[in-house]
């Protein structure tokens, strides 16, 4: 505290210095807090017009929110009880890592026309990619440039394999998704584009199109899907889809895009290898045929927050309103002081 | 021992010898100062003579040996090092100094908690660099800070004096001056070191100094060299001695040593020695041994930085404080609770659960636990992570908020054009910096009365001679003199026609006779200047007390000019005539005589004695069955006098016969030489000496009110502050500058306590009581004495007196001892929990400004010793009206908000984080890129609130002036209080449940990664945070508006910076999620139902249950500001002053 005491009296005397005899402080609007100033305060017509303006922009924006979430058509398929063979049911961590066959059928039906593009995705739920221990375990310039090849420190415990660094390591990759769909439309075999899932930043930016996948998934337990090892990391979009980790635990991750449009009655054959093992913590896998509007995918969430909130507006708006009208105070009434209003209390 | 001096001079030297031995220095006829560390003259007398000092307590210096006296003792050389560092100590010292604030160490705890591997949440650098930045600014202050106290050691070391080396006197620079040697000091120069005088120009060894640099008084004091170092210091080849002193201390009014020469011993005290950093004055030379260097001397001992205390809305947040580390702990716990029992249900699963696998096979086939100890130690690892992650919760960036807003807010004060005085030229002075919002919420105000309510410049206003007023105030001009008083006095025609006419009436003798005993009987030093013109030249009069000068001044304008004062010897200018009077002995005033006494041997050989003091101890020395009539009619003047609240002296006189001389000179001779209890028998030559007197007659002088007291006394009374004023005057003196002060009304009932026993007091305090409590329509006026009060302090009455002093609207107190004043305040402090403010301008005030909470030093004519024990230091009293209306206002409000917005701010963010891990499987991941966690509280929101702390004002300064009724908000404590708390609180909650849980839900089940809804989260906390801000800011300029603004802008700004670099996981997603409509889309409803409630809420309030500030806001925003001021029906009071430009 002695300090800042020294700092501001040898403030005022530096200028007190360029004035030489007067100590009278120099006169400016700034010095003497009396800078031109809006002052605002919340007048009923101020504030019953904020409400109102809110309540009808927001009304308005619900609505189309809402229209836009009920135009999205989606496919949800859950397979991952349904895949597994009735008897294997009963222990399915030991059926999904044993060596069994693991091609299941399923068979979706369109039920109002889409339009293409049509996004394939996979969702997990009560998977846990934002995990502390999941999310830190990678080495994101390992994955930049084979330069930096050696750095998986982070990425215990899948950063090496017979003491040569596994490309690309870390859990996260280590996990990768391995289940595969293939898809037909009444028979005919449907094209799943794989190409252009992952973001182009990350294509170009993040994954080295020098880097090519090393000892990866050589070690004592094979989480999931391997990695073509002719192919860099810049292509692997796969890989760059599930790396880039989902916020929450129920999430979708891109697949693919369908580029033809699907009519109404279409039935859907997908022939899927459920391999990866989200039993072992009662995860679910589910597949989606989805298309998008404007406002992303199928969530009335957002619609009803406006339309509730706008509503609220509105109705507060009125509220204000009629108390303005039935009990109005006349500002800047003196009556109100506290020492007016009880004579004598403030002397 | 003492042997009483060789008797070979005239006869008017060795009479003035008495004032040689004077111990009292500093008495004077206001006595108002306060004696550290000594009972008395008699006390100080006795142990000095007859206490030795202990070997072990002394320090032994020999005179003109420098090398003996340093080469036993470890004696500091003179140079002085106020500067704390050096080049090499500064890295280690400076970082020693700021981790002694709790803020830093808590940060450290954290960054060190962090860099365990088990914990680490944050990078390394992420970690540290909050830390290291607050610390490399506070580093960087402080090295310029001491490189300017460096520069300014350099100049004052560099400085030379006169010292005696190889038998002559060399120039040497100060630093080199060591103690023991001899040092020749001439007229004009600053002081070296402290120093024993051995012999001065003036063959009577007196010396003048100005101690302005030491307690800031302007006026001359007197120190005198032992008159048996006088002739040996002309040899000082020679000169063989030691002084034996006490070790260093910081009483610059004490001192004790004895000096050794020749085998003679002599005591030597206060008055011998001079300090460093006074000049030497009308002295041509002095000689002095140093006994005291560099930063042994007192001056370097005083230089103590402002006393340290804590302000009360701090204290009050510490609770908060702690309610919000519950909170933290609260939060860690279900942390670690919950992450525990998901590890146990999963306990068997953890090998293969494809986010967790527990086990690391490149270690052993089998695997090993990776980074997994077991879910006990799970529990414990997570819940210090989540202290880490939590860390902002306890705001401790508030502190340091906190400290730059007090800062600003000083700054502001300083520059205050408002608080400027021009006639000292000070401006208001900051001098504590941690108790700028405490002026917001004062309840009672302890004002000294001389020199705070008035101005300290005593003007001669009435004289009564011979029972006769003349109190004419005419004023009246003196022409022709080549000689004039610096000062002007007004005159009484009638009575200078009386002294002018020279004729030999009864009554022009009285006259010259009462202007003679003014002009005569004091201690004033008259200094003699030269003015632009050759022919005039000033005399300007230099005392203690300023009743004196005040009465020598009046005496020059009736014609009896005092022009030089030897220790020998005064000459007047008795209307031109120049006259020469031998001054044969001075009694000095001390308090228990309460007058002072002169011996003049005048020109026409007659010796006469003149005395001059209190009324009370004056009328029981008079000769009452001679002049009865005369004592009468004075004793109603002075009455008269004394309700108008003047200050009243009496002077008498008797001439003196050779037998009655030849008795008081034997005895005094005798006193004046005794080695044992010598100020006790002086004064008892005096007491023999001052009896039988003829009463010359009396005089009154106005201590005048400062300008603007009475205003400034009514609306703080308005204010709802209680005023006591402590005054060590009489009563009626007292009760009369109440009533010009605007303290009491005439409609105020008086209750007057003045007892002088124990049972009496009792009972008409209670008495009292009772009165006060039977009706309490009517205003009550207490006034109390010194002498009550020393029953009322020493026993149990205290409670009593406080019930009656909190129902009376004024209290006065007179004839209060310096120690009494903080026993008052002490009183109030210790019965409530209300503010105290001490106001006063003395070294008496000192322990009263102590005491309080906020104690104001006034820096005017008394000197620096309250200014220096002050937290504020201001030019006038009436600076108190906009110090405390309006800057306390102000500072109070501002403080009490950003401590609840700091709060809600950092709450915000730490629950937005903890929400998340209720998604996250427990584990303390952040969606928010921990460079924004840390970012947040320094980078994204704190620039505002500072700003904002520093500039907001909730009212204007006109209508907070004109309506002191609004300082009640602070003393109602309605800026901040635990129900504000609460309130934020909850506030806090449902803003991050807004923020967390709309993008939560509208995101459920999309491909939406970490980094994009991290990043949204970031800049909807950032938004939502400063538009809270700017929802209650009240004056929006311009740099509220760049403040607010530019924070979010900076915000989004560093959130790019951060995602445009590649190796970090959150590459670019502000980019791919910013393209998004639901991105904005979210925004919007975030802030608007964040705020809705609090926007509609705060309406509700200000519209329905306004407080005084809200309508006082709409008065001035509707600038029916003149109108209302009719309507308000309360009265007005034009404090404000006028428009300077």
């Amino acid at each position: 505290m002695s300090s800042n005491t020294a700092s501001s009296s040898a403030g005022s005397g530096d200028s007190s210095a360029a004035r030489k005899n007067s100590k009278r402080p120099k006169y400016s609007k700034f010095t003497q807090q009396e800078l031109p100033a809006c002052k605002p305060i919340l007048t009923p017509g101020w504030v019953i017009s904020t409400f109102l303006i809110v309540s009808v922009i927001f009304i308005p924006l619900g609505v189309i929110s809402l229209f836009a979430s009920q135009d999205v058509v989606e496919i949800v398929d859950r397979y991952d009880n349904d895949c597994i063979p009735a008897p294997a049911r009963t222990n399915k961590v030991a059926f999904i890592q044993g060596a069994a066959p693991k091609s299941c059928n399923r068979t979706l039906t369109v039920t109002k026309r889409m339009k293409q593009p049509i996004y394939v995705y996979y969702q997990l739920e009560n998977f846990y990619q934002n995990h502390r221990r999941y999310v830190k375990s990678r080495s994101d310039s390992q994955l930049r440039s084979p330069k930096f090849e050696n750095q998986i420190s982070a990425c215990k415990p899948e950063d090496d394999a017979g003491g040569k660094p596994i490309v690309p390591c870390g859990l996260i990759a280590w996990s990768l998704f391995n289940d595969t769909y293939t898809l037909s439309r009444n028979n005919t075999p449907l094209a799943v584009n794989k190409k252009g899932i992952a973001w182009k930043s990350d294509k170009e930016h993040k994954f080295g199109n020098k880097v090519f996948p090393k000892n990866f998934q050589k070690g004592n337990l094979t989480g999931g899907a391997t990695l073509n090892p002719d192919i860099p990391l810049s292509e692997q979009e796969d890989l760059i889809v599930w790396m880039r980790t989902a916020a929450l635990p129920t999430f979708r991750k891109l697949y693919g895009k369908i580029e033809t449009d699907l009519e109404n009655g279409d039935t859907i054959q997908v022939t899927l290898q459920n391999n990866y093992n989200t039993y072992s913590f009662s995860g679910k896998k589910k597949l989606v045929l989805s298309t998008t509007s404007w406002l992303g995918g199928k969530n009335d969430f957002l619609g009803i927050a406006y339309l509730t909130v706008g509503g609220i507006c509105f109705f507060l708006a009125l509220a204000f309103t009629i108390m303005y009208l039935v009990k109005p105070r006349r500002l800047g009434d003196p009556s109100y002081l506290s020492w007016n209003r009880n004579p004598g209390g403030g002397r | 021992m003492d042997k009483p001096p060789p008797h070979h001079e005239s006869i008017s030297s060795r009479w003035s010898f008495s004032s040689k031995d004077k111990e009292v220095t500093f008495a004077d006829l206001g006595s108002k100062r306060i004696r550290h560390g000594s009972a008395g003259a008699d006390s100080e007398m006795l142990s000095m003579s007859q206490k030795e000092i202990r070997d072990e307590d002394a320090r032994l210096i020999y005179i003109n040996d420098p090398d003996r006296t340093n080469e036993t003792f470890d004696f500091t050389g003179n140079s002085i090092k106020t500067a704390k560092y050096s080049v090499f100590t500064f890295l280690p010292r400076n970082l020693f100094e700021q981790f002694h604030r709790v803020a830093y160490v808590y940060f450290l705890v954290i960054a060190v908690l962090n860099q365990l591997p088990q914990l680490a949440v944050f990078g390394r650098g992420a970690s540290i660099m909050p830390l290291a930045f607050v610390l490399l600014v506070s580093a960087i202050k402080d090295a310029y800070e001491d490189f300017r106290r460096h520069r300014s050691d350099r100049v004052e070391n560099n400085r030379l004096a006169l010292v005696f080396e190889d038998n002559e006197f060399k120039e040497k620079q100060w630093k080199y001056i060591r103690v023991g040697e001899v040092i020749k000091v001439v007229s004009n120069q600053t002081l070296p070191c402290d120093m024993v005088l051995l012999a001065t120009s003036d063959p009577t060894g007196v010396v003048y100094v100005q101690t302005t640099n030491l307690d800031g008084e302007s006026n001359l004091k007197t120190r005198y060299a032992k008159q048996e170092t006088l002739q040996k210091a002309t040899d000082l080849e020679t000169f063989d001695g030691f002084i034996k002193c006490e070790k260093p201390n910081r009483n610059i009014y004490g001192f004790q040593a004895n000096m050794e020469i020749d085998g003679r011993r002599l005591s030597l005290g206060p008055s011998n020695i001079i300090l460093r950093g006074c000049e030497l004055k009308n002295t041509e030379w002095a000689l002095g041994v140093v006994v005291y260097a560099g930063s042994e001397t007192k001056a370097m001992l005083n230089n103590s930085g402002a006393p340290s205390k804590r302000s009360r809305l701090e204290t009050r947040m510490n609770l908060e404080i702690i309610l919000l580390s519950l909170f933290l702990i609260a939060l860690c716990t279900t942390a670690a609770a919950t992450a525990a029992v998901w590890l146990r249900t999963h306990r068997d699963d953890l090998d293969t659960i494809l986010f967790y696998r527990r086990k690391d096979y490149s270690v052993r086939p089998e695997g090993k636990n990776h980074n997994y100890y077991g879910w006990g130690w799970e529990i414990f690892f997570t819940f210090f992570m989540a202290v880490i992650v939590y860390q902002i919760m306890i705001p401790i960036s508030l502190y340091i908020s906190m400290e730059l807003v007090r800062i600003g807010q000083a700054y502001f004060m300083t520059r205050d054009d408002l608080m400027y005085d021009e006639s000292s030229n000070s401006s208001f002075q900051c001098r504590a910096l941690n108790i700028n919002e405490d002026l917001g919420q004062i309840k009672y105000l302890f004002s000294d009365k001389t020199g705070t309510l008035t101005d300290n410049k005593m003007e001669f206003q009435c004289a009564c001679i011979g029972g006769v007023d003349y109190s004419g105030r005419e004023p009246a001009e003196i022409d022709g003199v080549t000689l004039k008083p610096k000062m002007r006095v007004r005159v009484d025609p009638s009575l200078l026609q009386l002294t002018r006419n020279n004729k030999a009436t009864e009554e022009a003798k009285r006259a010259n006779e009462f202007f003679l005993s003014l002009a005569a009987c004091n201690t004033i030093v008259p200094i003699v200047t030269n003015t632009s013109d050759p022919n005039v030249k000033l005399v300007d009069y230099q005392g203690e007390s300023p009743d004196e000068q005040a009465l020598v001044y009046a005496a020059a304008a009736y014609g009896f000019l005092l022009i030089e004062r030897t220790s020998g010897h005064i000459v007047i200018n008795v209307r031109g005539e120049m006259q020469r009077f031998n001054v044969l002995g001075l009694h000095e005033f001390d308090s228990d005589r309460k007058r002072m006494s002169v011996i003049l041997g005048c020109p026409d050989t007659s010796v006469k004695l003149f005395v001059k003091g209190a009324d009370s101890s004056m009328f029981s020395v008079m000769d009452e069955e001679s002049y009865g009539d005369v004592i009468e009619a004075t004793k109603k003047q002075l009455h008269a006098y004394s309700s108008d609240g003047l200050r009243t002296l009496v002077v008498g006189m008797r001439k003196l016969n050779d037998t009655e001389f030849e008795q008081w000179h034997a005895s005094f001779e005798a006193a004046s030489t005794a080695l044992i209890g010598r100020a006790g028998l002086l004064r008892k030559v005096a007491g023999n000496i001052e009896t039988k007197l003829r009463i010359v007659g009396a005089t009154a002088i106005e201590d005048k009110l400062q300008r603007g007291v009475p205003e400034a006394i009514e609306s703080l009374r308005i204010a709802g502050i209680k005023v006591w004023v402590l005054t060590g005057d009489k009563q009626e003196t007292a009760i009369s500058i109440g009533f010009s002060s605007r303290l009491l009304t005439r409609n105020m009932r008086q209750i007057v306590i003045n007892s002088n026993s124990l049972d009496s007091c009792r009972r008409s305090l209670e008495e009292a009581n009772a009165s006060v409590a039977s009706d309490d329509e009517e205003s009550v006026a207490l006034i109390i004495d010194g002498t009550s009060l020393i029953y009322v302090l020493d026993n149990d009455l205290e409670d009593v007196l406080f019930q009656v002093a909190c129902k009376s609207s004024a209290v006065l107190c007179c004839r209060v001892a310096p120690f009494q004043k903080a026993g008052i305040v002490a009183l109030v402090k210790n019965r409530t929990s209300d503010m105290t403010l001490a106001i006063g301008d003395g070294a008496n005030d000192v322990s009263m400004i102590q005491m309080a909470d906020v104690g104001v030093g006034i820096s005017g004519q008394e000197g620096r010793q309250a200014v220096m024990a002050s937290d504020f230091a201001m030019g006038q009293f009436r600076f108190l009206v906009p110090l405390l209306l309006v800057h306390g206002h102000w500072n109070y409000q501002r403080m009490g908000y950003m401590i609840l917005y700091n709060f809600y701010r950092n709450a915000v963010f730490v629950l937005i984080l903890f929400w998340y891990v209720l998604f996250t499987c427990y584990t303390l991941t952040t969606a928010i890129t921990e460079w924004s966690s840390v970012l947040y509280s320094v980078v994204y929101t704190s620039f505002p609130t500072i700003v904002i702390g520093i500039l907001d004002k909730n009212l204007g300064r006109r209508i907070l002036l004109s309506h002191p009724q609004l300082y009640g908000v602070g003393q109602r404590a309605e800026g901040y209080s635990t129900t504000l708390f609460w309130y934020t609180m909850f506030d806090t909650v449902w803003q991050s449940a807004a923020i967390f849980f709309i993008p939560l839900f509208a995101y459920w089940g999309s491909t939406i990664d970490t980094s994009s809804l991290g990043d949204l989260w970031t800049i909807a906390a950032v938004v939502v945070v400063n538009l809270h801000l700017a929802m209650d800011v009240i004056r929006w300029n311009w740099i509220a508006h760049a403040a607010i603004w530019g924070s979010i802008v900076a915000a989004c700004i560093c959130v790019v910076v951060i995602d445009v670099i590649p190796t970090l996981p959150g590459y670019w997603a502000i980019f791919q999620v910013a393209k998004t409509w639901m991105f904005w889309f979210c925004l919007l409803a975030i802030v608007v139902t964040a705020l809705l409630p609090r926007f509609a809420i705060k309406f509700l309030v200000e519209y329905y249950r306004p407080s005084d500030v809200r309508i006082a806001r709409e008065v001035e925003k509707l600038r029916s500001f003149s109108e209302s001021q009719q309507n308000m029906g309360t009265e007005m009071n034009q404090i404000r002053d006028p428009p300077r430009r």
